[in-house]
């Protein structure tokens, strides 16, 4: 998923994946890392390892964010979801086969160029949203067909909510569906 | 030990705990008292009896005198051993318990009531000899200009009826001084009714360097060397050490034969301690504090001296056990204080419920601490925490054991002051032993920097994501949450 962090009214956004062996990919532009985060104890006591370095660090929920305590340092850093994109395992686990393509941040919708029931490869543009001057390609997490069309080009849109769904698999994924 | 077999600490937290270790080593029955709120607390747990205190409120009962000679008569207890705070230096309360047939674990209250009294003690210390702040009795303007250049400048200019900061002035030149002076007299005068001024010698950053002192019944005196106590914040010290860096043989010689003659003067009995202000190669007077001091620790870890059992064996009537030739500096000791205050906004209370702890450990440190898991960190009570000791051969090495201590040291669920102690450890000046009561300023609620930040979103980012989804994050040691998971989806 894709967290926004604002330090000292500085924005940044990092990637950041919880994988199966337990680490945790983080990367915010500049660097990926692959981080660990041990409870020492409590609610608030971590250990994060980075780079084979291990930092005690306190973190405090505050309503916005976190207080991160390092060192002598203390930063406060408002977080908050900002790409909410299933991953692909997400999208095979879902039962149901269909998958809901959401907005990554909220802004205007610019183009959508696809039509219902119109087939499309992972990977292919479904949706292009507008936020701060900057345009963001929507790409289709897995292979299917377009099943429904939720907003329309000029409408304001909420980072998070649903765009078009895909119903996955079968017909939709054979070789050349899409333009 | 014939009057000291069963001793109620009137007392909490990590002193509490302190003086019941001191009695289990002398074979002596500890009984700990108790607010409500704190029936988990480690005194508690640690001692032979716990008697309850009838509120949270101190008036009604660390602060007690009446309350807490009744529990101790109720306990069967033959000594009251104080602590520090609380009614450690009250003569009121050492009356108290001797009334009481109880004996009491510090000075006798003739004594105690002498060095509460600032003016008392100031004259004590002349009349011994020992150095003072240069000062004057209240002065008319004639004399006024030369009394201030004998004293010398930086002068200090003070109400002599005064307080709460109106009419004092600081005059760093001897030409400033007649318009400060004016200055003063009127601002006293509006303030108190009073326009009676009086000069004292003004030290801009000073040393706080204090010497330890224990004396028996039987006029047996030691002293077991110097702390130095700079690091300060609102008059509340940080961070302690002993010995002294950086001052000169002669300096220490004359601190140490300083706080004898105040002693000797007082007619001192117990552990104490004798606190001078120390400016380049002088030093000066400033008071005594008549009780264990929280810092006591430093001075064990150097000399090896146990001062709280030593304390009760004198309290007993026993002569001190070793001559000042015994007393011997070994090492170096530095100690943090662990407070429950937020060091990044001007060392506020921090109050809560600590959900967890960590204790650092390992060679040369010492941890002596009254947290427990559950505690309440409230209002009604001092904000210290736990005191994290390290000793080694060398100031510099017990530095770098304190670094690794600070870094095993966790409390989750308030604030604490180990943020300011990593910073001030890593300072040139404290690593160089030269620093003063003002260095401590340069903290400024702590530093920042682009990298701390940088990290410091990463460390967020990866700790909302871990703690969002939902998810527990692996605790120490045990195996990733999410591998045992995974490995269980794997299976079905």
């Amino acid at each position: 998923m894709k967290i926004e962090t604002t330090v000292r009214g500085a924005p940044r956004v990092i990637d950041v994946e919880v994988l199966d062996d337990g680490t945790i990919a983080v990367g915010d532009g500049a660097a990926d890392r692959r981080v660990r985060l041990h409870r020492v104890c409590g609610r608030e006591c971590w250990r994060i390892v980075i780079d084979d370095v291990a930092i005690p660090v306190r973190v405090r929920a505050t309503e916005t964010g976190a207080d991160v305590i390092l060192g002598a340092s203390r930063v406060a850093v408002k977080v908050r979801r900002a790409l909410p994109i299933p991953s692909r395992r997400a999208a095979v686990s879902d039962e149901s086969d269909r998958l809901e393509v959401r907005a990554p941040m909220p802004g205007l919708v610019v183009a959508i160029p696809r039509a219902v029931g119109e087939t499309v490869d992972a990977g292919s543009l479904v949706a292009v949203v507008e936020a701060m001057k900057m345009h963001m390609d929507v790409a289709a997490p897995a292979a299917g067909r377009i099943e429904e069309i939720r907003v329309r080009p000029g409408q304001e849109v909420l980072g998070g909510q649903v765009l078009v769904a895909i119903r996955v698999g079968g017909q939709g994924a054979s070789k050349g569906g899409g333009p | 030990m014939a009057s000291v077999r069963r001793v109620l600490i009137a007392n909490r937290g990590e002193i509490a705990v302190r003086v019941i270790r001191a009695c289990r080593d002398l074979g002596l029955v500890p009984i700990a008292v108790y607010a409500p709120s704190e029936a988990g607390a480690p005194h508690v747990r640690l001692a032979d009896v716990a008697l309850p205190l009838p509120t949270d409120e101190p008036s009604a009962g660390y602060l007690n005198p009446r309350v807490l000679v009744d529990l101790a008569r109720q306990a069967g207890a033959t000594a009251i051993h104080p602590g520090y705070g609380f009614l450690s230096e009250n003569p009121a309360f050492a009356t108290a318990c001797e009334d009481a047939g109880l004996t009491f674990v510090g000075p006798p209250a003739a004594v105690l009531a002498r060095c509460g009294d600032k003016a008392a003690a100031r004259a004590a210390a002349v009349a011994s000899g020992a150095p003072v702040l240069p000062g004057t009795p209240s002065l008319e303007r004639a004399e006024a200009a030369a009394q201030a250049r004998e004293i010398g400048f930086p002068v200090l200019i003070k109400a002599a009826a005064g307080g709460g900061g109106k009419g004092i002035h600081v005059v760093r030149q001897p030409a400033d001084f007649e318009r400060a002076f004016r200055l003063a007299r009127g601002e006293a005068a509006a303030a108190f009714g009073d326009g009676r001024v009086y000069l004292e010698r003004w030290l801009e950053a000073p040393r706080h360097i204090e010497v330890q002192i224990v004396a028996d019944a039987d006029g047996g005196l030691v002293h077991l060397g110097e702390r130095a106590c700079s690091l300060q914040r609102r008059h509340q010290k940080l961070i302690e050490e002993a010995p002294a860096p950086a001052i000169s043989a002669g300096l220490r010689a004359r601190l140490a034969d300083a706080a004898m003659r105040v002693a000797r003067e007082l007619g001192y009995r117990n552990a104490g301690t004798v606190e001078f202000l120390v400016d380049g190669d002088e030093c000066f007077f400033i008071e005594v504090n008549a009780r264990l001091q929280v810092e006591h620790p430093v001075t064990e870890a150097v000399t090896g001296v146990d001062l709280v059992a030593l304390q009760l064996r004198v309290a007993s009537g026993e002569p001190l056990p070793f001559g000042q030739d015994d007393v011997v500096i070994r090492g170096a000791a530095v100690e943090c204080r662990i407070s429950a205050e937020d060091p990044h906004r001007g060392f506020l209370p921090s109050l809560g419920v600590i959900d967890g702890a960590v204790d650092p450990a390992g060679p040369g440190i010492r941890f002596d601490s009254g947290v427990w898991v559950g505690q309440r960190v409230s209002r009604h009570f001092d904000p210290l925490l736990a005191k994290i000791i390290a000793h080694a051969p060398t100031r510099f090495e017990a530095i770098v054991r304190m670094r690794r201590a600070l870094t095993e040291c966790a409390v989750s669920g308030v604030d604490i002051t180990t943020p300011f102690h990593r910073w001030a450890l890593d300072q040139p000046d404290f690593l160089a032993g030269d620093y003063n009561v003002r260095s401590a300023d340069a903290w400024n609620d702590g530093p920042s920097s682009s990298d701390a930040d940088r990290v410091a979103a990463l460390i967020a980012a990866a700790w909302f994501a871990g703690t969002a989804s939902g998810a527990t994050l692996p605790v120490d040691g045990a195996p990733s949450r999410w591998s045992v998971e995974g490995r269980a989806e794997e299976l079905r």
